[in-house]
């Protein structure tokens, strides 16, 4: 990645990076149901010393208040590059990336994101990994210990809370990961394969924790993964993409309630569609 | 009853050890002595001889110039010390510096890597025609230390891991909070390394200026004016203090970068 260089086409990038916590409440006016955040024509290329090679291309699709979708598609066809762009991390060649009437260009912490390897700070404790948002963002030290008590008591981890990364296991270290995610209350929290490093039951039982987490609250999540099982389990919608160069193949409605069961005909008919559609992308490379 | 060696029990391993330093302590002593019975020569005094030069120093002093084995280590120690912080000071903000701004590491690159295989001691002529004994003995230990911890501040700043910083990104760090409250906390473990080896060096560089330019006094003072005395034993005894606190300051170093890297949570 790092001898690669994404050409740029159109206004450069600018804006200040959103720096606060609970911006959440900037959208409160949009009701539940309504287009949270818009992602129009997104297009990345990469381009290297010899060529370009076109990632990312024309990828539209929203997101709805309240809704959790997840990103599926064959492998290395460009899922994590969404949403890097999304976050701000990676900036796309055209496009545009809204929240409400606010256009996305940097990272901010209105879009707060888990990463795969947790990226959690092996110098700080569980605790002051969850603060870190709210320290940077300036919310009093008080404050600041009371809300992340709350939300890694929610993932199960106020035994930890003054244990040093290194001494979690994978699952107990992503749990932090979405704690620190979820006490920002970001507008959007951006999930990129969060489980995809655990084992497989831990993976389960990760998945039941999230799903109870997002029953509970109105968080809107844009999730990535490379498991359909996983994205029907959990999502509201899916949006599936073609190989390289990414576009939209098709956004899949899931209608049922949660908790879901995975061995409903309905689903595994759904999941083999899907999977079928994937392998048929993974052998005309 | 039979004594029978347990590997999982934490006595019995400190014991084993324990012997085998001290066998091993005993027959470094035995070639020592065998050394100096067969060279014959007055330059190698044995250990006996040296052990009991050891002691009038630590309980009488210097009987040439009056001054007490405290007196030597002081004067060793305190420039050590200085040149010790003077590198601190100096390469800290540098390597992090270099180490965050691509340009500047590539411009300076050829000075580092043409300065730094000098052996520090080459200094010490000019240092001292410059800057005097005392000022060019602390820059001599400066130079020593000064590398190590540069090179190992650069290290530690660019292989930080890029998703830490992503995620200080999304989490709304600015720039500025995210050089002090990522950054730097991820060096210090790298920088603890550099100490470790800079204190092992630097040690080594005061003995040799001291030894290279007398009128500085310090231990490295006592062992070459015994030397032009010709009281050997006395010279060795030198050389032992200089070996033990050699040992006591790289020892103290290892264990504080230790206890840093597991504060820091690297200690993998």
């Amino acid at each position: 990645m790092s001898k690669q260089k994404i050409k740029i086409e159109g206004d450069k990038w600018n804006s200040e990076r959103v720096r606060a916590d609970r911006t959440d409440e900037l959208y409160k006016d949009i009701p539940e149901g309504d287009t949270l955040m818009s992602i129009d024509n997104l297009r990345v290329i990469y381009q290297t010393d010899e060529k370009e090679t076109v990632a990312v291309e024309n990828v539209t699709f929203d997101i709805k208040k309240g809704e959790l979708v997840s990103i599926v598609g064959p492998s290395g066809c460009g899922k994590t590059t969404i949403l890097r762009c999304i976050a701000g991390l990676l900036q796309p060649t055209s496009g545009k990336i809204m929240i409400g009437q606010n256009e996305c260009s940097t990272p901010g912490s209105d879009r707060g994101m888990v990463f795969q390897d947790f990226a959690l700070f092996p110098w700080r404790t569980v605790r002051q990994n969850v603060e870190f948002g709210m320290e940077v963002a300036g919310v009093e030290k008080e404050e600041r210990r009371e809300r992340a008590m709350k939300y890694i008591k929610a993932v199960g981890l106020e035994k930890f809370a003054d244990s040093r990364i290194h001494e979690l296991s994978g699952g107990m270290k992503q749990r932090v990961g979405i704690a620190r995610a979820l006490v920002m209350h970001p507008a959007v929290i951006l999930m990129d394969e969060p489980f995809g490093a655990l084992d497989a039951q831990t993976r389960n039982i990760m998945q039941d924790q999230l799903t109870k987490i997002i029953t509970h609250s109105e968080r809107t999540i844009l999730f990535v993964t490379h498991s359909v099982d996983e994205a029907l389990y959990l999502s509201d919608r899916v949006v599936i993409l073609t190989k390289r160069p990414s576009t939209i193949y098709k956004v899949v409605d899931v209608p049922w309630d949660r908790p879901r069961d995975r061995t409903n005909p309905e689903f595994t008919e759904l999941r083999r569609k899907i999977l079928n559609y994937l392998e048929e992308q993974n052998v005309m490379d | 009853m039979v004594f029978k060696y347990d590997e999982h029990n934490k006595y019995h391993r400190m014991l084993r050890l324990g012997i085998i330093t001290a066998v091993s302590l005993v027959v470094f002593l035995m070639i020592w002595w065998a050394i100096s019975v067969i060279a014959n020569n007055a330059a190698i005094p044995d250990p006996w001889e040296t052990f009991a030069a050891l002691a009038d120093l630590i309980q009488n002093g210097d009987a040439v110039t009056g001054k007490s084995l405290g007196d030597y280590i002081a004067a060793s120690l305190s420039k050590f010390i200085q040149g010790f912080l003077l590198a601190l000071i100096i390469a800290l903000p540098v390597g992090l510096l270099l180490g965050n701004f691509k340009f500047l590491r590539e411009f300076t690159t050829p000075w580092i890597e043409v300065l730094r295989p000098i052996a520090p001691i080459a200094w010490a002529p000019i240092f001292i025609l410059l800057f005097g004994y005392i000022n060019g003995a602390t820059l001599v230990v400066f130079i020593g230390i000064f590398f190590p911890l540069l090179t190992n501040i650069i290290f530690g700043v660019t292989k930080i891991d890029p998703v830490l910083i992503d995620a200080s990104k999304t989490l709304g760090a600015s720039n500025l909070q995210i050089f002090t409250k990522v950054l730097i906390p991820s060096t210090v473990p790298y920088l603890m390394n550099g100490v470790k080896v800079g204190l092992g060096i630097g040690w080594m560089c005061i003995v040799a200026a001291e030894l290279y330019a007398t009128p500085l006094g310090g231990i490295g003072f006592y062992v070459a004016n015994m030397i032009t005395y010709g009281a050997f034993p006395q010279a060795f005894a030198g050389i032992i203090i200089i070996a033990v606190l050699g040992l006591l300051t790289t020892g103290l170093a290892e264990y504080v970068s230790k206890r840093v890297s597991k504060r820091m949570g690297l200690d993998a």
